[in-house]
């Protein structure tokens, strides 16, 4: 047939014509040319005034014919009226789809009037002919047609869209319009509606671009309610570039059916501001949260998002996420078990997150259609209502209630203000178990969700849906969930610190406590449920959910939460992670976000914390991404208004600064008073400096000049590591080079063993041999070296396994690259030796060659001030190496000290943190930046000394927080140390001119974004 | 003196030497000269050493333990690796030195040469030749050397 090759002929045209010209433009052509795309084109050039795009689609060709009825035209024809159907039952004819399932099946979805354009010439299809639909066969969505490269794929991706008409008698009669095409075919191909028609008017003799009037009914399919279709609808589509529209709703629209109950929030209301021309009438931008009513009152009513600014490296955080006055929040009485008096503020949040709990649970909001979904009542005759969730197009015949809606929030004052305080406050006041309340949430779909349906509905009697997320998993592990208390996830750090807190603050016997941890914990999801808290790590969570993937465990997420609180919330801010993912599969009714820094990164950091907590429809990544990510970044000043006013009713975030009623600060601590102490290495670490920074600078000037400065991060940061420990102390520096890498026995071993392998055998030191040398050193087991007869200094381990003094093994070889094995006479290449890990990190024995670097002098001085006062000291430095060698004049000057490093388990920190805070004697505590980063509570101390700055101030300033906060009595000294002259000092000038680029971009992982420019500023 | 820039791993050496002997060997520095070592074999038992005292000078040179030392037969002996002069036909003392042996080693290395000729690498032709043609003969008059010349006082 000569139509069938039509798709291609038109685009065989338009790539030579261009997208100015319309299908149907191209189709004329093409018939006055018999086909032939030559003459087509040159018809289509030749002929002047051939068309133009907008004359050519509606031009009517005959006077006889009905007019046409455009787009718009059926767009408003929003109230069909049965006189306009022409349902011939008895004409009825099936789509293309074959599978016949039952009718009762298939729902009516509505009947509406469609103009075709016949593309024949002479046939005839008269009023009441039924026609049947063709459709193409791969519906490909536009990003992936068949010329991805060309401007105008989307334009060619249409002709594969093409929706074909015919009858029996006469074959291909005409085509739908596209816009029905578009939407009807991806949903005809999934089976998920089914098309009939009849032709209502033609003309008498057809014409090609005649117009031929037809009525068309689709059916939806009952199936498509089922959770899995569901799912898969919604995988499908997700909304990609250009349509965040989903078919189904597009489909609902043309057919003219008007939700009797209209979503309050959809995809155009987030749209209109940016496109205008939108064909739906513009509400006006109102706000795209979703309306917790009272929530939204008492933030609004005293809102004035922040532009005043805190602390420096807290500002840009305050600039985007508001730090609202909540002055005015109402307080509230924390139970009597709770051991302790609350500050005002503390009250004020406390009715803040109850308020937030209730969620519209008290108003009736089972009786509330969630703003994300319409109503529609089909027209079939049995009745039926549908809700469609305007952003995901996901359909559904159960009720959905606001109760589907986030409950819980982001609690976000700043550090020390007593997050964990407010949460157990909460955590009293109302204590409750998962699937015993009155109003649950969609995910444990209990039968109570029956009683939601609105008495003037009918009776939705389809198979309900479970969820409203898009976590499969979810969908498949849905089973019978033992009712839960309360799930607290925290950095392991902390683990301690809320059972601690939770025991001290709580009468005892009102709360019981299980802490979830530890390689032996139960699976036992009835341990959980018998407790009103569970405390565990982001670490157990997230092996927990990798472990459910493949095995059916119990565990946590065998469990319908009460409540969740995630401390430290912004661990998952990371969306793609593991942990958020996690996270986020949980099963609760309420959920919360505890963090002082929402925003650590990047405004994605939201999307993660808004996921968890099901906040709709922002929990679409797409829509997240296209709204307010994307535009974000481009420096949109909308989409920050929109992530205030969706953070708004959602986020309590006050600062030390902020105010209460009155205008007095709500909290007040004792001052602190931070120092930068600036001072000048001595000229002998002088010297050591400059030769060390001469060294690195030509090697980064070679890699400036090569242009690979990109390419050699590491490097770098190696270069700069160095120079930064030069500062604190040049023995730093001649700690060995290459250890890290072995400092892991159990690789040394398989090192060992691997290079084995491939060696001749004779050659090949046993395993046993090997294991033995490891076991020694392991065992930090002397030895000496077989050549010099002395300890070890220095030692290498060769490839067969033997452990010789650097020096002593290669004066012994000939030439400097390579030799023989003095002990087993195996050739060996200097660079296969090892550098045998050792107890010390230093080349030389730094006990006996002790020197004091200027800035140990500068902390001993310090400390030596502060010893009669009796006032406990916290030492940060982020090299623990370091941390090993103030241990050595600590000793010394008899200091007592403890020390907190990343090596230490759980129950160790716990126990350096309790003797440190209870035993007067202990003035220092030595502690790794990273370690004590968060969370704990070090008030004891009333000094804190930064030895070295760090490149993200935020995470410096966490450290800092640990003693001033909530429980500090004493004032606070903070002292940092400068190095002039140094890289140190140049970080500081760079962390000062690009504070916010920096933070982001060069902590240790995602030194990869940092740019040039600041690296050549340290190489000054 | 020379004593006083001797290296720290002649003075260990010498002090486990004379501290922990190993079983017939014995070796004593020389009072003027800390490098030279005057050293007593005792004939391994099942050779036709055995019952033998073999004295032997040993000097460590100044190169030591980078160089081998050099080692001597004072007592005549009958033994295809072993020369007139005295001179010792063995790879550790040549080429397949290495500073991880010691003197005790290089002590240890020379009984156990006694202990098991090896006239497939001679150093004295003639005996090696005798050891080859008639290793019965050999050993006597390896039996009856030792008898003659290394017997005691």
């Amino acid at each position: 047939m000569a139509t069938k090759v039509t798709a291609d002929l038109i685009e065989t045209v338009r790539t030579v014509v261009g997208a100015d010209f319309s299908d149907m433009d191209i189709i004329r052509a093409l018939h006055m040319a018999n086909n032939d795309p030559t003459a087509a084109i040159n018809i289509i050039f030749d002929t002047p005034s051939f068309s133009s795009p907008a004359v050519g689609r509606t031009t009517p060709r005959k006077t006889s014919a009905p007019p046409p009825v455009t787009n718009s035209a059926s767009h408003a024809n929003k109230t069909p009226t049965p006189k306009f159907i022409e349902r011939s039952d008895s004409n009825r004819r099936h789509g293309p789809s074959e599978g016949e399932p039952s009718s009762a099946d298939w729902w009516l979805i509505e009947s509406a009037r469609v103009a075709g354009l016949s593309t024949c010439k002479g046939r005839r299809i008269k009023a009441g002919d039924a026609v049947s639909f063709t459709f193409p066969r791969s519906v490909s969505p536009p990003k992936s047609g068949k010329f991805p490269g060309r401007g105008r794929s989307m334009a060619a991706g249409s002709c594969s869209e093409i929706v074909r008409f015919s009858t029996i008698d006469f074959g291909e009669i005409g085509r739908i319009p596209n816009e029905w095409a578009r939407c009807l075919s991806p949903l005809v191909k999934e089976r998920k509606v089914r098309v009939e028609g009849c032709c209502v008017s033609a003309p008498d003799v057809l014409g090609i671009m005649d117009t031929v009037l037809l009525s068309i009914s689709v059916y939806i399919n009952g199936s498509m309610f089922h959770k899995h279709h569901r799912t898969s609808l919604k995988m499908a589509h997700q909304p990609t570039e250009g349509s965040l529209v989903h078919p189904l709703l597009n489909l609902f629209r043309l057919l003219g059916l008007t939700p009797f109950k209209k979503a309050e929030l959809t995809p155009e209301d987030l749209y209109t501001r940016k496109r205008p021309l939108d064909p739906k009438d513009s509400p006006g931008f109102h706000p795209v949260t979703l309306p917790l009513e009272k929530c939204r009152k008492l933030s609004d009513d005293g809102s004035k998002v922040g532009d005043e600014g805190e602390a420096i490296s807290d500002s840009d955080m305050d600039r985007i996420v508001g730090v609202a006055d909540n002055s005015e929040l109402e307080e509230m009485e924390p139970p009597t078990i709770l051991q302790c008096v609350l500050r005002p503020y503390q009250k004020q949040a406390l009715y803040w997150m109850t308020e937030l709990e209730k969620g519209g649970c008290s108003d009736g909001a089972a009786t509330t259609i969630h703003p994300c979904w319409s109503a529609y009542q089909l027209k079939d005759k049995r009745g039926l209502v549908v809700y469609l969730n305007v952003f995901s197009g996901n359909a559904t015949t159960e009720f959905p209630s606001t109760l589907e809606m986030a409950r819980g929030g982001i609690l976000a004052d700043s550090m020390g203000l007593g997050k964990t305080i407010m949460t157990i406050a909460l955590l009293l006041s109302h204590p409750g178990k998962g699937g015993s309340v009155a109003c649950p949430l969609s995910e444990s779909s209990n039968g109570s969700s029956e009683d939601c349906s609105i008495s003037d509905q009918p009776s939705p009697d389809l198979k309900r849906t479970t969820s409203i997320s898009g976590f499969d998993k979810l969908m498949k592990s849905k089973k019978l969930l033992i009712g839960g208390g309360s799930l607290i996830v925290c950095p392991m750090t902390l683990l301690g610190q809320w059972k601690a807190e939770i025991e001290t603050h709580v009468q005892s016997g009102s709360l019981s406590i299980y802490v979830h941890y530890g390689q032996s914990r139960p699976k036992d999801a009835k341990l959980f449920a018998q407790n009103d808290v569970v405390i565990t790590t982001y670490g157990v969570l997230a092996s927990e959910y990798s472990a459910e993937n493949t095995e059916e465990s119990g565990g946590l997420y065998s469990v319908h939460w009460f409540r969740i609180v995630l401390d430290e919330a912004h661990t998952i801010k990371s969306a793609k992670s593991q942990i958020s993912i996690a996270a986020a599969a949980l099963t609760a009714e309420r959920r919360w976000c505890l963090t002082g820094t929402p925003i650590q990164n990047n405004v994605e950091d939201i999307y993660s914390l808004l996921r968890f907590m099901r906040v709709e429809p922002w929990s679409n990544f797409g829509l997240w991404n296209k709204l307010i990510q994307k535009p974000f970044e481009e420096g949109n000043e909308r989409a920050l208004k929109l992530i205030q006013s969706i953070l708004r009713p959602i986020m309590l975030r006050r600062t030390k600064s902020s105010t209460d009623k009155e205008g007095k600060p709500i909290l007040v601590l004792p001052p602190a008073d931070v120092q930068v102490v600036y001072f000048e290495l001595s000229a002998a670490e002088k010297d050591f400096y400059e030769a060390l920074f001469k060294r690195s600078k030509v090697k980064f000037d070679q890699f400036v000049e090569q242009g690979r400065v990109l390419h050699n991060y590491a490097s770098i940061l190696e270069l700069l590591l160095r120079l930064r420990q030069c500062c604190d102390h040049p023995f730093l520096v001649m700690s060995r080079g290459d250890t890290q890498e072995f400092s892991d026995l159990n690789k040394l071993a398989k090192r060992f063993l691997k290079g084995g392998q491939d060696a001749d055998s004779n050659d090949v030191p046993s395993p046993a041999y090997i294991q033995e040398v490891v076991d020694d050193i392991r065992k930090g087991e002397k030895g000496e070296c077989p050549i010099c007869l002395e300890a070890f200094e220095d030692a290498v381990l060769t490839p067969c396994a033997h452990r010789l003094c650097r020096e002593c093994l290669l004066a012994s070889w000939r030439n400097a690259t390579s030799g023989v094995c003095p002990v087993c006479r195996k050739t060996i290449n200097r660079q296969d030796l090892i550098t045998a890990p050792t107890e010390s990190r230093f080349q030389i024995d730094v006990e006996k060659n002790w020197v004091e670097s200027s800035k140990v002098s500068m902390l001993l001085h310090e400390l030596e001030l502060l010893r009669s006062s009796g006032s406990k000291s916290i030492v940060f430095s982020q090299w623990t190496a370091f941390l090993d060698l103030m241990q050595i004049p600590l000793h010394r000057c008899n200091f007592t000290f403890l020390r907190l490093d990343g090596t230490l388990n759980q129950q160790q920190r716990e126990r350096v943190i309790n003797q440190f805070t209870e035993d007067s004697n202990i003035s220092v505590l030595l502690m790794s930046l990273k370690a004590g980063g968060v969370g704990i509570n070090l008030t004891a101390a009333s000094n804190a000394f930064l030895m070295d700055p760090w490149w993200n101030p935020a995470v410096e300033e966490q450290a800092v927080m640990r003693i001033h906060r909530i429980g500090q009595t004493k004032s606070v000294t903070i002292k940092r140390f400068i190095v002039k002259g140094t890289v140190e000092e140049r970080m500081e000038a760079v962390q000062a001119r690009k504070q916010r680029m920096i933070s982001g971009a060069l902590t240790d992982q995602e030194v990869r974004s940092a740019r040039i420019e600041e690296l050549k500023m340290l190489f000054t | 003196m020379a004593n006083s820039n001797l290296p720290r791993r002649i003075i260990k050496e010498t002090q486990r030497l004379l501290s922990e002997p190993a079983p017939g060997i014995s070796a004593s520095p020389s009072e003027d000269n800390m490098r030279y070592f005057n050293v007593m074999i005792l004939g391994p038992t099942q050779s036709p050493y055995e019952g033998g005292v073999f004295k032997l000078e040993l000097f460590l040179p100044e190169e030591y333990p980078m160089a081998a030392p050099k080692v001597r037969f004072l007592t005549k002996i009958y033994h295809p690796n072993i020369d007139k002069l005295g001179r010792i036909c063995l790879d550790i003392l040549k080429d397949k030195w290495s500073p991880a042996l010691q003197i005790r080693t290089v002590l240890l290395s020379i009984q156990a040469l006694l202990s098991a000729p090896n006239p497939d690498d001679p150093l004295s032709d003639n005996i090696a030749k005798h050891w080859k043609t008639n290793e019965a003969e050999a050993v006597e008059t390896a039996k009856e050397w030792t008898r003659l010349y290394a017997s005691g006082a």
